[in-house]
């Protein structure tokens, strides 16, 4: 399987993973600003995103219509649909690609839902081993915290269709909880690179440039 | 799973019967006749087609109008497809005690699938979790008569044809490279999957005949209550 193998591309592919609240956009968002301006055009990608199915996805997921199989199809086809149109040409072509979520969300929350994993590792398989993938760890708590500060959680990403609470913090605080443990499974499987997302802001910045520094001088890339 | 049968392929209590066979093979025609004899017969009968799921059977029509998609989307958006009817329709169905007829089946995307580029193993895997059908009639038809049924009829489609992968820019060509690859994929499975083979080019009624005289010889087994 090519997720398993390195991708001989000349661009450079950047994911970060995690659940909601645990920070990881915001620190693409300031890596990206870094890397924009000292090299240029830098290209940036997120999860359920596609022209083709996004939209799709989103109503079904308002109508609570979606088990787990066909929830998981639907993710899998925006990235594959993404992955050819959106991230492999510019790796082709030499260029840094950031992605806000990789296939490690659809391991973590496809196995939480109760997917078969060798199923899902199979069904992605075609995608592109990435050269960096950091995993921003928190805990379950704070990232309720931090989502409740403007919304409270949606349907299924409370896991609301595993019925294991009523309650949807409850129910939240379950679910997220398992996949946390997926994703904590992955660190060893798939050599995510794991960053204490309690940590500061300006900390968790530093350190993540840091990483990638040196990840482009290997492919000497100076920054 | 509610109430387990040990003698259907699936476990379920009713039976799973799937037409399969490329564009213009007469599937549909076969299909209809059965679904009147079996409710003669009084048996339950439930039809699912190919593509035809509320969550994105539309969805993948227009992005086949707009030609947008390669190998493993087109690939997963079928998948997707397929297992959403499998869980509102099929399951339900077979559970309930019924005979679901199913216009084209798994084996179709693993022969489309294949022919677009897509490794055979990585969409067997896909589909694991199809249940197996009772009985396979698989309707084999030359290339030469399917070309001169759908030229009369519907016209060469873009897709069916081939076009999106290349094979030729005129479009009788590609039609004809395109499901003789088809045709090789089926012969394939035909016995990976115990396909029961009917001549295509044969008369309706002498295809349904033979249709009905292995559903008869399954059912007397008592297979279903």
């Amino acid at each position: 399987m090519r997720l398993n193998k390195d991708h001989n591309l000349s661009g450079t592919l950047i994911v970060v993973e995690g659940i909601d609240g645990s920070g990881k956009s915001t620190q693409l968002a300031l890596l990206r600003d870094w890397l924009t301006s000292v090299l240029g055009d830098i290209i940036f990608t997120e999860w359920n995103s596609s022209k083709l199915i996004s939209e799709t996805i989103k109503e079904a997921k308002k109508k609570n219509i979606l088990s787990p199989r066909t929830f998981s199809l639907l993710h899998a086809i925006d990235f594959a649909d993404r992955l050819e149109q959106i991230i492999v040409p510019p790796l082709k072509a030499g260029f840094i690609v950031l992605a806000d979520r990789y296939v490690y969300t659809a391991f973590a929350r496809d196995v939480a839902r109760g997917v078969d994993p060798n199923w899902v590792r199979n069904m992605y398989g075609f995608s592109v081993k990435p050269d960096l993938s950091l995993y921003f760890k928190v805990p379950v708590k704070t990232s309720l915290d931090r989502i409740c500060l403007n919304r409270e959680p949606k349907f299924y990403e409370a896991g609301m269709d595993l019925h294991l609470s009523n309650d949807i913090y409850e129910s939240y605080k379950l679910f997220q909880g398992k996949v946390i443990t997926e994703y904590d499974r992955m660190v060893d499987e798939f050599g995510l690179i794991q960053i204490n997302a309690g940590e500061t802001i300006h900390n968790q910045q530093l350190l993540f440039r840091d990483i990638v520094r040196k990840k482009l001088s290997e492919k000497g890339i100076k920054v | 799973m509610s109430i387990l049968n040990p003698k259907t392929k699936h476990g379920h209590p009713g039976l799973l019967i799937v037409i399969e066979g490329t564009d213009g093979s007469g599937r549909s025609s076969q299909i209809n006749k059965l679904r009147e004899w079996l409710a003669i017969e009084s048996y339950g009968v439930m039809v699912s087609e190919w593509k035809t799921s509320r969550l994105i059977g539309r969805v993948i029509d227009k992005a086949k109008e707009q030609n947008l998609l390669n190998a493993n989307t087109f690939s997963l958006m079928y998948a997707a497809d397929f297992a959403d009817r499998l869980e509102h329709n099929i399951i339900p169905a077979l559970r309930a005690g019924l005979i679901v007829l199913t216009d084209r089946y798994t084996y179709t995307a693993f022969a489309r699938d294949v022919v677009r580029g897509v490794s055979p193993v990585w969409v067997r895997k896909l589909y694991d979790f199809a249940p197996t059908p009772d009985l396979v009639f698989y309707l084999q038809t030359p290339v030469d008569i399917l070309l001169k049924r759908i030229i009369s009829t519907s016209g060469l489609d873009y897709f069916e044809s081939g076009r999106d992968i290349g094979l030729s820019t005129d479009f009788y060509e590609s039609f004809k490279i395109y499901q003789s690859r088809i045709t090789e994929e089926y012969t394939k499975m035909s016995s990976e999957y115990d396909f029961i083979t009917l001549n295509g080019n044969d008369n309706i009624d002498a295809i349904q005949t033979a249709m009905r005289e292995n559903i008869k010889a399954l059912l007397n087994t008592g297979i279903i209550k």
